[in-house]
Parts: structure tokens; C-alpha cells; sequence
């Protein structure tokens, strides 16, 4: 069964993109991410235009967060301050990722940047959530137990101005390390079509200090209003947002994640986060591998932006 | 039960808007033979329509002859001239829809030779080619090199104009039918296709630059298959019928296509032929690339607001009240 991609000016197996959504939608489910890093790359290897697959994805992190989001808020584990503090920095990286998407499209460096971007970002976060994770197998193992994290310990970033009192995370602290935060995210988001949940939870439990019951409720209320901007903005910027294709990834990925979360039940922490340590790390493999080997073909061809219509 | 009931609904009205696509589409051929001719004045017009029609008025109008034998030809044209040769054809669709459920298609390009001189379809009298090709788009070609290990777009050549499409059908290989000059004059086989580059890219860059990256251009849109190229595609079928198919791929760029035929005998054109196929998108995909391209604001909320009900809809079933 093929289906015509209006954006993406392709036919796709709706099969092939309905299994797609739903193993990534499984992973994210399993592992508590967004799934947005594993999602675009596929949607990449399988022919999308990457920029279509950046604007596609950010529609589908609306849809993959806004019920976890929805959650969160009533069960009170949202900062609400925090979130908007986060947003309005959020905001400002997305409108400046989706301009920066446009120039580099046009330059002909946007496939580069994004598998530099990704290369990067899962390298370092594959890296430490496996060596994290071995490090706790191994005490668990050994029997010691683990060094607990000290709370109320001040660093730098307790010594900037602006300081805002935020309740529900019981912080009193500078709003320029949380904008930035937001910003660096927003601007992730835009240019590799994830929401960037892999960044905004360990930098707002490690650098922020966020009790960790809030920190979940927060970012995905924050990633959901960023996603829904950046949505807008890729499609008035880039027209680069393919809704068909969005919404087959949409309903299998909703599904998959249900069962991914079923089944991330039965496995213990450190197991999961080596297997998704190790997930990472392929993406992050597959895509160098492409930027080092010779390619087959040294040329490429691109239409020129906006001779459509 | 209650819970059940529930998650029933919402799979089936998922299922109904996904599948609510696929029909939506369907096969708009039925349609092309309903279409007014009128909608399409440029419809059959011979290419040399000024040349050929006072040559014609010049002969004599005679009945067909026999089919002559080469030696006999030059004796024709000094005495009592037969009618000259001329092709007409059509093609089996002149309006192709993209639909949703478009996955290519495939178009038949026939015609016939008016006062055939071919005793029988097997007798190669005649050589046909027809030149099924896309619109011009401007494009830019690309050549990555090796940075400090990783291979990275380093050069860029504009062209103004490529053809998106290109597929040519003949009655055996272009290079047996014609010299390279009518090839080229006539912008017949990929290799003389109009790829029309930038000035400024043709300034910038080496000499040799350019035939570099014109045959990247071609070998990349063969590798897609928008290139095609069919040596003995072209079948007689009569003395004078003849017929070519061609493939439209599913990643076809959509805009309007040109046929052109042209009858040859002995490297020598006789007569041309153009028409036109119309491929545009139609139904949702029409509409939701319209409102993609023209409304791109409103199109962007719009597809939050889908994207954010689809999320919460296909969730629905699953909620569960939280653990305690």
C-alpha cells in the first residue's frame, strides 16, 4: 500500500513508515525518550529530504509529548515558571535553527550539518549514558552502593543576577541558565527535528538542580509548546512539514510507545539505559560511517529553493 | 467493558482517517476522455507548422504510392513528387492526476505516418523517436571532496534550466538513426538534452567544469529514474501505426510535460509532432499542497492541531488511571 507524500513529493509504503513509527515509537516508550534522535535519521536512510524529515518530526514530537505532558500537569509535576522561563529561551533557539536551517539549505550544507549535529550529540550522550550505566551495573553487582547525589551543593550557575524564585522546584536561582538551556534546546530542536529531551533532563537535574519529580512534567511541557513553534515556523520558513507522513508516524508511534512502556516495566534501569546507551552509539556509528567513507557518487543535485509553485 | 468499548472506537476512527487517503484517489484517467479538447489550444500543433504547410500546399496531392526502393528516391523528387510523409500522434493521457494514491504510471505516446510508403511493420522503413520531457527547473549541482576526513560539499554549478524529466523511446538507438548534429539540434537523447547552466557558474568555474557537471546531472536523474532511455521501444504496429510506452515514475517532479515525436528516414527528418501531458495534483494532495505553499501559517497550525489531537486520539485507548 503506497501513499503520495504531498511535501515530501514522494510515494511511500505506508507500511514500511507505519512499522517505522511504531519501532521507534516502541524505543521511546521502553526507554522514557522522545524518540525524535532515532526517528529522524531513519526517515532519512529511508529517502526523506532531510529537511522534510526535520519539519515532519517536529509536528510528531507535538503529538508524542502532548499526552505525556497532559499527564504530568495533573498529576502537579510540572513547574509551570520554569516551563515558561525555559519556552521563551526555547523560542528564541527555534526561530534562530529554522532561519539557520534555510541558510544552510541554500548554501548546500544542511545534510552536513545535521549529521554533524547528530555525530556529535549522540556520540557524547551514547558515551556517558554507557559508561553511567556500566558504572552502576557493576556497583550493583559488587554490592556497594551507589554515592548519593548531594543536594544543595552551589556552583556557578548560583552566582548569576536575575534570580527568580521557582515553588514548585523549590530553587531560587538566576533565569539566564534556564533561557539558555531553553534556547540551546529550541535551537536542537529545529535543526535535528528532535525534542531534545536527552539534553533538557540531564541539564536541568546536573546544572539546574530541578527535583527530579518535576523535571519530566517540566521539559515535556516545555518541548511540546518549542515543537509546536518550531512546527510552525519550518512550515512558513522551509514548507518543509509533510503532515500525511507526520501523522502515519503519529498513530504508530503513539501505539508503539504504549507497548514500549509496557515492556520497559519488566527491565531494570541500568539494563535499559546500556541498551539505549548502545542504540544510541549505532545511530551515532551509522551516520559517521557515511560522512568518512567515499560515497558511491560525489555529486549530488538539489532544486532550487522555492522554483516550485 | 466500558474500557473496551472505548479503545474499539478509537482504533476504528483512526484506521478511518488513515485510510481515508487511498480512496480519496483512485485512477482520474477515466477522466481524460471527457476532458474539452477546447481546454487545450495548443493541443497537436506540429512543430514546423509554417514550413511544413507551404510544402505541402507546394505538391501535388497523389495517391500513395508504392513503397519505393532507395535508388527510385532521387527520381521521385525530380519528377512527379509523391505526398511527402508526415507524423501525427497523441498520447493515451493527457491529464495525469497525482493523487494520493499515485505510484507512477505509465503513458502510451502512438501516432501514425500519414502517406506511409512502409510495405509492413517489420520493414524499419521509418525510424521514430519520441521525447517524452518535464519542465525546466532550475537546479544546482553539487561535488563534495574529502575536508580533514569528511566528505563534504566543497563546489556548486547552477543550471537555469534542466529538464526534471527525460525519456526518449525510438525504434532502435538514437546514434543509428541520426547524426549528432540533428540529435543536438533537435535536443534529442540525454546527452543533448537542454541543460542550460548559469552564467555566473559557467564564469567561475574551470573550463572543463561544465561537461562534469552536466553529465553528473544526467547520470544522477538516470539513477532516479527520471532519465530514461529505450532503444527499440518504438513498435510499428502497421504500415503506418506505431506506438511507444513510457514510464512516469512516482517521484516524477509534477508540472506540465511536452511529447514530441519525430519521424525519420535514412538520418533525415521527415516530419514532427507535439503534444502535451498535463501532470498536476489533484484532491487532498492538491489541497494540502496549496494550503502548504500559499497559507504556509495557517498550514502550520494547522498541522500542531492534527498533530496534537492524533497524539492524545491514539493515546486515548491506553490511559489508564495512575498507578497508586
Amino acid at each position: 500500500m503506497h501513499i503520495y507524500l504531498p511535501i515530501a513529493e514522494m510515494s511511500a509504503n505506508v507500511l514500511l513508515f507505519l512499522g517505522m513509527g511504531a519501532a521507534v515509537g516502541f524505543l521511546s516508550g521502553l526507554f522514557g525518550v522522545g524518540g525524535g534522535f532515532l526517528m529522524t535519521p531513519l526517515l532519512i536512510f529511508s529517502g526523506i529530504p532531510s529537511a522534510v524529515a526535520v519539519g515532519t518530526g517536529a509536528a510528531q514530537i507535538v503529538a508524542s509529548s502532548v499526552s505525556g505532558a497532559i499527564a504530568q500537569w495533573r498529576r502537579n509535576n510540572v513547574d509551570i515558571k520554569m516551563g515558561v522561563v525555559l519556552l521563551a529561551g526555547g523560542i528564541v533557539g527555534s526561530v534562530i535553527g529554522v532561519k539557520m536551517v534555510r541558510i544552510l539549505r541554500l548554501a548546500g550544507q544542511f545534510d552536513l550539518f545535521v549529521a554533524l549535529a547528530y555525530v556529535t550529540f549522540l556520540g557524547v550522550i551514547g558515551a556517558l549514558m554507557l559508561i553511567e550505566s556500566l558504572n552502576a551495573i557493576q556497583s550493583a553487582r559488587s554490592g556497594q552502593p551507589r554515592a548519593a547525589r548531594r543536594s544543595g551543593q552551589h556552583n556557578w550557575v548560583h552566582k548569576l543576577p536575575l534570580k527568580m524564585r521557582f515553588h514548585r522546584s523549590k530553587l531560587y536561582i538566576s533565569a539566564i541558565p534556564p533561557m539558555m538551556i531553553g534556547a540551546f534546546v529550541g535551537f536542537l530542536g529545529a535543526i535535528m527535528g528532535a525534542g531534545g529531551g536527552f539534553i533538557m533532563v540531564p541539564a536541568m537535574i546536573y546544572l539546574l538542580r530541578v527535583p527530579t519529580n518535576v523535571v519530566v512534567g517540566t521539559s515535556l511541557f516545555q518541548i511540546v509548546f518549542v515543537a509546536a513553534v518550531t512546527t510552525v515556523m519550518q512550515s512558513t520558513e522551509n514548507y518543509s512539514v509533510d503532515i500525511v507522513l507526520a501523522l502515519i508516524l503519529i498513530v504508530s508511534g503513539v501505539i508503539g510507545a504504549q507497548y514500549g512502556a509496557a515492556a520497559g516495566a519488566r527491565l531494570k534501569g541500568e539494563q535499559l539505559r546500556l541498551l539505549l546507551a548502545a542504540l544510541v552509539l549505532l545511530v551515532c556509528a551509522r551516520i559517521a560511517w557515511d560522512l568518512v567513507t567515499t560515497p558511491p557518487e560525489l555529486f549530488s543535485i538539489t532544486t532550487t529553493l522555492g522554483a516550485q509553485l | 467493558m466500558r474500557l473496551r468499548a472505548h479503545r474499539c472506537w478509537s482504533v476504528l476512527l483512526l484506521a478511518a482517517v488513515t485510510a481515508a487517503w487511498a480512496p480519496a484517489g483512485g485512477d482520474t484517467r477515466a477522466q481524460d476522455a471527457v476532458e474539452p479538447e477546447a481546454e487545450l489550444p495548443d493541443w497537436g500543433e506540429p512543430l514546423r507548422k509554417r514550413t511544413q504547410r507551404s510544402k505541402r500546399r507546394a505538391e501535388p496531392r497523389a495517391p500513395a504510392p508504392q513503397p519505393a526502393r532507395r535508388s527510385e528516391r532521387g527520381a521521385e523528387r525530380a519528377g512527379a513528387e509523391p505526398a511527402k510523409e508526415a507524423v501525427e500522434a497523441d498520447v493515451s493521457s493527457r491529464n495525469i492526476a497525482i493523487t494520493s494514491a499515485f505510484t507512477g504510471t505509465e503513458v502510451v505516446v502512438f501516432g501514425s505516418v500519414v502517406n506511409s510508403r512502409q510495405p509492413s511493420a517489420e520493414a524499419g522503413y521509418y525510424d521514430v523517436i519520441v521525447v517524452l520531457e518535464g519542465m525546466a527547473t532550475p537546479l544546482t549541482a553539487r561535488r563534495k571532496s574529502n575536508v580533514a576526513g569528511l566528505w563534504v560539499n566543497t563546489q556548486a554549478f547552477a543550471f537555469e534550466s534542466v529538464p526534471s524529466y527525460y525519456a526518449i523511446a525510438s525504434t532502435r538507438p538514437i546514434e543509428e538513426i541520426a547524426e549528432p548534429a540533428l540529435l543536438a539540434r533537435h535536443a534529442i537523447g540525454h546527452d543533448y538534452a537542454r541543460l542550460a547552466p548559469s552564467a555566473h557558474s559557467v564564469m567561475e568555474s574551470q573550463p572543463g567544469e561544465l561537461q562534469n557537471y552536466k553529465d553528473a546531472v544526467i547520470r544522477i536523474k538516470q539513477r532516479d529514474g527520471l532519465y530514461i532511455k529505450r532503444d527499440y521501444a518504438v513498435i510499428f504496429i502497421g504500415k503506418s501505426l506505431f506506438r511507444a510506452s513510457i514510464s512516469l515514475p512516482a517521484n516524477v517532479p509534477v508540472g506540465p510535460l511536452t511529447a514530441r515525436v519525430y519521424l525519420l528516414r535514412e538520418g533525415e527528418l521527415l516530419s514532427t509532432f507535439q503534444s502535451r501531458v498535463r501532470l498536476e495534483r489533484s484532491g487532498v494532495e492538491l489541497w494540502l499542497y496549496q494550503a502548504a505553499m500559499r497559507h504556509p501559517l495557517y498550514y502550520g497550525l494547522a498541522a500542531v492541531l492534527v498533530a496534537a489531537l492524533a497524539g492524545l486520539i491514539a493515546s486515548m485507548p491506553f490511559r489508564r488511571k495512575p498507578p497508586a
